[in-house]
């Protein structure tokens, strides 16, 4: 009777910790639709002909409002995704070197703000609570890390018109203790920017014509001439005296 | 023995690859470290007359830890909160050659406002057996809890590797779920080494 008791605890134990532990590593992102995203095709090819190079000039990013370190991570997939538009015929980085002005090219500047939530206060206190009760509250307890981008996309075209696209997502992450890894953070990241950068395009297609090489001729750019008056010296001219015979 | 465990277990350390190039770490939600520390118990006698052993002796404490929140605040206290287990082995030298053996979750919250220095301060706190009870006249069962909270800094060596050396106060006993129950406490220096992955 008494080894028939404990066979049952031990069963109840081991299920009991297998739900646990198995309960105790899901994490999930949950991704939050934006008002401009649809369903509209992001790719739009154009005649080669019509293609112009396209160069980005700058990449701003922000993070909770602080300037950040250029990220070529970044600048590398929104020129993944640029040329997955088929709409220029070249695309060059912030390191490449621009085309003469007599050509015709799309001049880019990216501006990606961020606002990360990790709700610190929040997952401290869980984490007191989870440890207290020696990890048993592990499935009931899930933590979350909030992830938003606004991405702003200027497109200066050679004659020197301006088009502008912004797009914004947002997403959470939520997870349980021991689900937790920095890889739930770079998915959700990688999600929401993906979600940005695919509104952005799918705006971006629309103005198609506006990028073609046949839309608007090269400015015409004569050489000018400025004549720079040299500013008279103030310094007293020293005599210098060389020995004679020399 | 364990103190050669221990000092091959930090050479190994040692010698692991430095990335030189960049050796801040890099602690985000959802880093892990685990670690391994030691330090040697002195006793303190904080109960008067009631307290008689000086039990001291050698304790070693592998872990296992989750990094729960980025850095949180721009301020001096700059740090993250992180949470996770320890087992902590005790071998009773004196008054008598006993072990005991014990399981505790573990909360952590280290500085981070220095860059490769980082103190910090650690609670813990679970059960705990050991067969020095019985034997000592201030604890009578075997099961007990203990209770430790200390600070330490961390030196990282890497990104990925660092020294931690500390002090921690100490406490064991029963809560009362047996009759004496003065409890024995005690200092425990100690210094490890962790990994984050």
């Amino acid at each position: 009777m008494k080894a028939k008791l404990s066979l049952r605890w031990t069963v109840i134990g081991c299920c009991g910790l297998i739900v646990t532990l198995t309960t105790g590593c899901a994490r999930w992102i949950e991704l939050r639709a934006t008002a401009d995203s649809s369903q509209e095709s992001s790719v739009r090819v154009i005649a080669r002909n019509e293609q112009v190079p396209l160069v980005v000039d700058g990449v701003g990013i922000t993070r909770n409002g602080s300037p950040q370190n250029l990220s070529l991570e970044t600048e590398q997939r929104v020129l993944g995704t640029l040329r997955k538009t088929g709409l220029f015929s070249h695309l060059g980085g912030t390191d490449s070197a621009e085309p003469p002005a007599s050509e015709k090219f799309i001049r880019a500047r990216l501006l990606f703000d961020e606002a990360i939530d990790p709700h610190a206060g929040d997952a401290a206190w869980k984490g007191i609570v989870i440890s207290a009760s020696m990890f048993i509250l592990t499935p009931f307890i899930p933590l979350e890390y909030d992830y938003a981008a606004h991405v702003t996309l200027e497109l200066e075209r050679w004659d020197g018109q301006v088009k502008r696209y912004e797009s914004q997502s947002a997403g959470t992450a939520h997870y349980q203790l021991f689900g937790t890894t920095p890889l739930m953070i770079d998915e959700l990241k990688g999600h929401v920017t993906e979600s940005c950068l695919t509104a952005l395009m799918q705006q971006m297609v629309l103005d198609t014509t506006f990028y073609a090489a046949s839309s608007a001729p090269v400015l015409d750019r004569p050489i000018r001439s400025v004549s720079v008056n040299s500013k008279r010296s103030k310094l007293t001219p020293v005599s210098i005296s060389t020995p004679s015979g020399k | 023995m364990l103190v050669y465990i221990f000092l091959i277990t930090l050479m190994a350390a040692l010698s692991s690859p430095i990335h030189a190039a960049d050796p801040t770490p890099q602690i985000n939600v959802g880093t892990q470290e685990v670690g391994l520390t030691a330090g040697y118990m002195l006793p303190h006698l904080l109960k008067g007359e009631k307290s008689k052993t000086e039990q001291s002796g050698l304790a070693l404490m592998p872990s296992w830890m989750m990094t729960l929140t980025d850095p949180i605040s721009d301020r001096w206290y700059r740090g993250q909160v992180s949470i996770g287990a320890e087992m902590v082995y005790i071998q009773f030298q004196e008054p008598i050659l006993t072990h005991g053996v014990g399981f505790s979750p573990k909360i952590k919250y280290t500085f981070t406002a220095q860059d490769r220095i980082r103190p910090y301060v650690e609670f813990a706190g679970g059960p705990f057996w050991t067969d020095l009870a019985g034997k000592i006249p201030e604890q009578s069962s075997q099961f007990n809890f203990f209770l430790t909270a200390g600070f330490g800094v961390s030196y990282f060596l890497t990104d990925r590797a660092a020294l931690n050396a500390g002090y921690r106060f100490q406490h064991i006993s029963n809560a009362h779920t047996s009759r004496s129950n003065v409890g024995l406490n005690s200092s425990l220096p100690f210094a490890g080494f962790s990994f984050y992955y």
